[in-house]
């Protein structure tokens, strides 16, 4: 236990007297750390805007002849929500497609006019949401077997109408994530690099040190154990830093362009970036810990390797 | 307790009777060391007894250092044995090795001090690292330090010291293990006239302690005034061997 206390001391000590070089590999690591938190975050907001997209790809079914009584659309509703990977069906009746007409922005008055209670003309509909968007084809297809009773008209599943804006929509946000999760990759790279790069150079700093050690006859393990305490003093700064920059840094990206047009990009997609942040909070902070502290201890471990060779 | 050393120098003395029952402490069986295809140390077989102080002189690149090496296990031999009390060198692990650099003292020419230590940080530093309790290392290191009189240096940092005080300090810091072999690599190459003597002085009170020394150097007048036994090196072979004798080429 005394050595243990030893080793804590004398790496906390190390950390605090080798001042420059600590604060270079502090500042790298914290550098490091705030890059992946970012590339993280972008991730995190492009694969929620992703799915976001994907969740408002419904697919609709307009029933065209009013003759049809709005007790068999709503059975056939029913029996659609039985299917395999249908998340919600909705009935939208005449009145509800009025209303919903009347509210629709870009359209002419004049013609929101000629379309009232007294002469509606608007379709009764069904709106299926799925889970799985990419399922969407075949839901279609289950959906026109299960109507034995041809409610649904040929081109009435507006789906198939939307077919490829749908799927250019599914490949941009499946490439978007693709490349969310490369710059993550890559930004760790570069940062196990910078870090790896800087404990040497802190390591080598004090071989002298360590040849001393060796001679006086400290155990490897005694050895490392100040280095290893001086990695995990890196790693745990290094977050609390990148705790303390990466708000600025939010606002900054927010306020980025004129009028903060980047903010506002965000906003229109459904994403408020600063709550987004204070929601990944948690799995910020563990990623962050996570990495500055297996980052310091693995780099310095590795960096003292070439040294305790008897 | 005979008289034997000269004029000029401070006085040492030899013990009067020498130990009766030699028991050898190192043991070297044609031991040989190469770098590529150049021969460190060749083909030296050697036998160094418990309690001894021993010469190991020679010019530079004979092969004192490598031997050095060699016992402080910082180098393997290319062939032949090594055995420290008994024990092949060769076979301890490289866990076991710090256990056994405890049993072991070295000086070195460069001191090797932690320049952000006072002496008795830098002393007590030694027996830190090998977890001994801060009650006992207050009491080895002060011991240590009376020994070779740097008790009132205590607080100073290397910067602060003379050649000498910091020689001394590596030396109190290669003794405060007690052990039974101290090995002092060109202890004295950086040291004015006056403080080589009073590091010999010193090895040599160490010596009639009990403990045995390996004084490797060149530094002639020092061997010549000790007066024990002197291995004589060149390439790397060993070319004399006498029990009490002078550095002669």
């Amino acid at each position: 236990m005394e050595t243990f206390g030893r080793i804590i001391r004398l790496g906390l000590k190390n950390f605090w007297r080798n001042n420059w070089l600590t604060l270079g590999a502090t500042l790298l690591m914290t550098l490091t750390l705030t890059m992946v938190s970012v590339s993280l975050l972008v991730t995190f907001v492009i694969k929620d805007t992703a799915t976001l997209i994907r969740e408002k790809i419904n697919l609709t079914i307009f029933f065209r002849i009013d003759k049809v009584p709005d007790q068999k659309i709503i059975a056939l509703g029913e029996k659609i929500k039985t299917l395999d990977g249908v998340a919600s069906v909705n009935f939208t009746d005449k009145t509800a497609a009025l209303a919903i007409f009347h509210r629709l922005p870009n359209v002419n008055d004049n013609i929101k006019k000629q379309i009232g209670t007294e002469n509606n003309y608007l379709p009764r509909s069904l709106e299926v949401g799925s889970s799985d968007v990419d399922n969407l084809p075949n839901l279609a297809l289950q959906i026109g077997a299960i109507d034995k009773g041809k409610l649904i008209c040929s081109d009435c599943i507006s789906y198939k109408q939307n077919k490829e804006i749908v799927d250019q929509l599914i490949r941009g946000t499946r490439a978007l994530q693709q490349i969310g999760w490369m710059l993550s990759l890559f930004f760790g790279i570069i940062a196990i690099f910078n870090v790896s790069n800087i404990v040497r150079l802190t390591v080598a700093a004090r071989s002298d040190e360590i040849e001393i050690m060796r001679f006086v006859g400290a155990s490897n393990a005694f050895i490392r154990g100040p280095f290893v305490v001086e990695g995990i003093a890196y790693g745990l700064l290094g977050t609390v830093l990148t705790l303390l920059a990466l708000p600025a840094l939010v606002m900054a990206i927010s306020a980025l362009g004129v009028g903060g047009e980047i903010g506002q990009a965000f906003t229109v997609l459904g994403v408020d970036i600063k709550g987004y942040v204070l929601n990944h909070l948690p799995i910020l902070l563990a990623t962050q810990l996570g990495l500055g502290l297996g980052l310091g201890v693995i780099v310095s471990l590795v960096s003292i390797r070439r040294y305790l060779r008897a | 307790m005979q008289e034997i050393l000269t004029v000029g120098s401070p006085k040492l003395t030899r013990p009067a009777v020498e130990s009766k029952v030699k028991v050898p402490l190192i043991e070297m069986k044609s031991l040989t060391k190469k770098y590529g295809n150049r021969v460190a140390v060749g083909e030296v077989t050697l036998v160094i007894y418990e309690g001894e102080f021993v010469c190991l002189v020679g010019q530079s690149g004979a092969g004192k250092t490598t031997l050095v090496k060699l016992l402080t296990k910082q180098e393997s031999p290319s062939t032949g044995h090594l055995f420290v009390a008994g024990r092949e060198l060769a076979e301890l692990r490289d866990s076991e090795v710090p256990y056994y650099r405890r049993k072991i003292g070295v000086v070195f020419q460069d001191f090797k001090l932690l320049p952000q230590k006072t002496v008795f940080e830098n002393v007590a530093f030694a027996l830190e690292v090998c977890g001994v309790s801060a009650t006992e290392i207050k009491r080895r290191v002060e011991k240590v330090l009376d020994l070779v009189n740097l008790t009132r240096r205590r607080a100073n940092y290397p910067a602060e010291l003379s050649g000498g005080e910091r020689q001394r300090t590596a030396i109190a810091r290669a003794l405060v293990h007690s052990p039974k072999l101290l090995i002092a690599d060109e202890p004295t190459g950086n040291l004015d006239p006056v403080s080589t003597w009073e590091i010999v002085e010193l090895l040599y009170r160490i010596n009639q302690k009990g403990t045995t020394v390996i004084l490797a150097t060149h530094n002639r007048q020092a061997v010549d005034q000790i007066q024990r036994r002197v291995i004589l090196m060149k390439s790397g072979k060993i070319i004399s061997d006498q029990k009490s004798g002078k550095y002669v080429i």
